[in-house]
């Protein structure tokens, strides 16, 4: 009679008991929708990609048997380096040109809007409530051979003939992916700004500092966090991107991103297009690296 | 169960940490289960109609007018814009009613094992087909039945403009290999068309595309013409696009491309070249599982009528495959498109794709994808 309930109360205490006693348990049980997701979504898709990177294509079927073969052409043909440079240039152009341009809107909104800081930002953020396609092809219109740019210098007489590198070119490459990426740039900027403390400001206008020093001793390093994210928000993504070189980059302008694609389509070899997709993966990681060291080293420099 | 007002506990600042660990937790399991909602009553929606999987541009009500009046609607559409990603897919477990290929890579189709043989008696348009369409290589599944039924055919050969090209003799490949308009000449992209377009300029017979000497012949031509290449595309509205500004003089097409741009007032022309074009033709074959079979066998039937053979020669400028549907125009509107009444002029005096392997298939794509990047 009495051994029932009290096997009742200690199987209550079991699970029930983990979830209130244990803080740790408790998070993860509530992280466990997104931990699955991400697990299932990222992690099994980066390790299947990791173990077919090792097999062989045989006609339309897999050699599973484990090589290196695919890494070893990977370094050997000069045609995958050359992809490779050409994203890491294409997009580190962009990612520069994007922060320097974004950079002074975060910084006026952050000084110098007062009221209605909100609206500004969801202005600025406006043209990328339309889909990443649309704006791709939106700059074809523009860069076009009979696009805006064009249309208007003819008009005005400064050329006779349409320009035709703007478009099917690294520059028109270079060009979208600065505009279509511009909003995690500024997001992160305008935080890392809106953040300073006034009163540093003040402090080093107090202390003799013009607007000029004031700005790269005291604004610029407290923002670098800010400029360090949108660096990575924005070189990461684009040097795999697809869409953009495959639409205006024309024969010269294909990025690493196109070649993957080409594996996993017409040239139908998924393990090389797999171990492609890992090296590309490893690169960004060693490159972010770098970067982090650089960072942290002038960073203490600075302070 | 109790249904608590949780924004109203919020407001009264009320709700008990479990309340909302609860609400945390249905808000998941609901993001979860969303996906799997959806897609059942896509499912249910598409299964409905027969699907045909298939170029862009074939997605459109006139082809399917006997289809539409049965069934009070059209069959579902499914898009590929080349052989390798359609084939690729359909491995994946995509199973269409009826697949859209072209004789060059038949045998590659067939060899999926995903197809099975027409039964031509459940056709009431087949006693019209053109013979020789059928009587392609490889098309023959046994007993007299066909793996394909050969639906539309035409040409891939060079749309150029008449006021900006200059001819220096008569109209030729080397058109698109012309120096003096580089930069101003543009390519499909797919080697399913410009290899073997390479390979007449090349002066490589079909017979022989498959050997070495075919390949280094063959690749020595594209990395010629390489430079000289404004965009190699797909996408023919491209083309077509940088045709009419001007952007490009000359471009590789489809007839559709001409007849299209004609139709809008621009001068150009679909060249006949000397060496001859390129001639491909496409049919349709039926999934072995296709899941509405008879519904099927009605989209092959609509597409080879008559109804759909005046669309496809009067708004596309291709052939069709019912002899049938060239009794609606008068020879000169069929010259004006580059066809004949008797098609077997065309198909004779072009140069007719030979189904070609796998493997080959892969090496040219390799080769072909090698090129067009620059090396």
């Amino acid at each position: 009679m009495t051994a029932a309930p009290a096997r009742h109360i200690r199987a209550r205490g079991g699970l029930h008991g983990a979830l209130h006693r244990s803080k740790a348990f408790r998070g993860y049980a509530l992280l466990s929708p997104a931990l699955v997701v991400l697990f299932v979504g990222v992690v099994v898709p980066f390790l299947i990609l990791l173990m077919m990177s090792f097999w062989t294509r045989q006609g339309f079927d897999f050699d599973t048997t484990m090589t290196t073969l695919n890494y070893a052409r990977a370094v050997d043909e000069p045609i995958f380096g050359t992809f490779l440079l050409r994203s890491f240039w294409v997009s580190g152009i962009a990612t520069v040109a994007t922060v320097l341009l974004c950079y002074p809107m975060a910084y006026y909104v952050a000084f110098h809007v007062h009221r209605n800081k909100m609206l500004w930002i969801i202005l600025i953020t406006l043209p990328f409530w339309t889909s990443y396609l649309l704006r791709v092809f939106a700059w074809r219109v523009i860069l076009g051979y009979e696009g805006v740019i064009n249309a208007s210098l003819l008009s005005m007489g400064f050329i006779e003939k349409p320009l035709a590198f703007l478009l099917y070119s690294q520059t028109a490459v270079i060009i979208t992916l600065a505009h279509a990426w511009a909003a995690f740039a500024i997001l992160p900027l305008y935080v890392s700004l809106e953040k300073i403390d006034r009163s540093l400001l003040e402090a080093a206008a107090d202390l003799g500092d013009g607007p000029v020093r004031r700005f790269l001793r005291v604004t610029l390093p407290l923002s670098l966090p800010g400029v360090i994210a949108a660096t990575f928000l924005i070189f990461i993504p684009t040097t795999g991107d697809y869409i953009t070189p495959a639409l205006l980059g024309g024969p010269d302008g294909a990025m690493i991103g196109n070649l993957i694609q080409l594996q996993f389509g017409a040239v139908n070899n998924w393990p090389m297009g797999a171990a492609l997709s890992i090296i590309l993966t490893l690169w960004i990681a060693a490159i972010a690296l770098v970067f982090v060291f650089l960072t942290r080293r002038a960073e203490r420099v600075v302070a | 169960m109790d249904i608590t007002d949780n924004l109203a506990a919020v407001r009264r600042k009320k709700l008990s940490r479990r309340a909302f660990n609860r609400t945390l937790l249905s808000a998941g399991v609901g993001m979860v289960a969303t996906p799997l909602i959806g897609t059942r009553q896509v499912v249910a929606q598409e299964t409905e109609q027969g699907t045909i999987f298939t170029w862009g541009g074939y997605d459109v009500g006139e082809l399917y007018t006997s289809y539409e009046a049965a069934n009070g609607a059209l069959p579902n559409f499914a898009i590929f814009g080349g052989t390798e990603e359609a084939l690729t897919k359909m491995r994946g477990g995509f199973t269409p009613d009826i697949a859209h290929p072209c004789n060059a890579g038949l045998k590659r189709w067939v060899d999926t094992g995903m197809f099975q043989p027409i039964d031509t008696s459940r056709l009431s348009n087949w006693g019209d087909v053109i013979p020789e369409l059928v009587a392609m290589d490889g098309n023959d599944a046994g007993d007299g039945q066909p793996w394909l039924a050969p639906f539309d055919w035409g040409g891939t050969s060079i749309t150029y403009r008449t006021d900006l090209f200059e001819l220096e003799e008569e109209e030729s490949w080397d058109m698109l290999w012309d120096k003096r308009y580089a930069g101003q000449l543009g390519s499909l992209a797919s080697g399913g068309d410009a290899w073997w377009c390479g390979a007449i300029k090349a002066g490589v017979p079909f017979g022989e595309i498959a050997t070495d000497e075919a390949f280094e012949k063959i690749s020595a031509a594209m990395r010629e013409q390489r430079p000289l290449i404004r965009v190699y595309t797909d996408d023919t509205t491209t083309l077509e696009q940088a045709l009419s500004s001007g952007e490009m003089a000359a471009a590789m097409t489809w007839n559709s491309s001409a007849v299209a741009l004609a139709s809008e007032g621009i001068p150009v022309r679909f060249a006949r070249p000397k060496e001859g074009a390129l001639t491909w033709v496409c049919g349709l074959m039926v999934h072995k599982d296709a899941p509405n079979l008879d519904k099927a066998y009605e989209i092959i039937d609509s597409l080879l009528s008559v109804e759909a053979g005046k669309f496809m020669i009067n708004d596309y400028g291709y052939g069709h495959s019912n002899a049938k549907s060239f009794d609606q125009f008068d020879a000169q509107t069929l010259v004006g498109l580059g066809l004949s009444k008797d098609p077997g002029d065309i198909l004779s005096a072009g140069h007719f794709m030979i189904p070609q392997s796998q493997e080959w298939e892969t090496r040219m794509n390799e080769t072909f994808e090698m090129i067009k990047a620059g090396f």
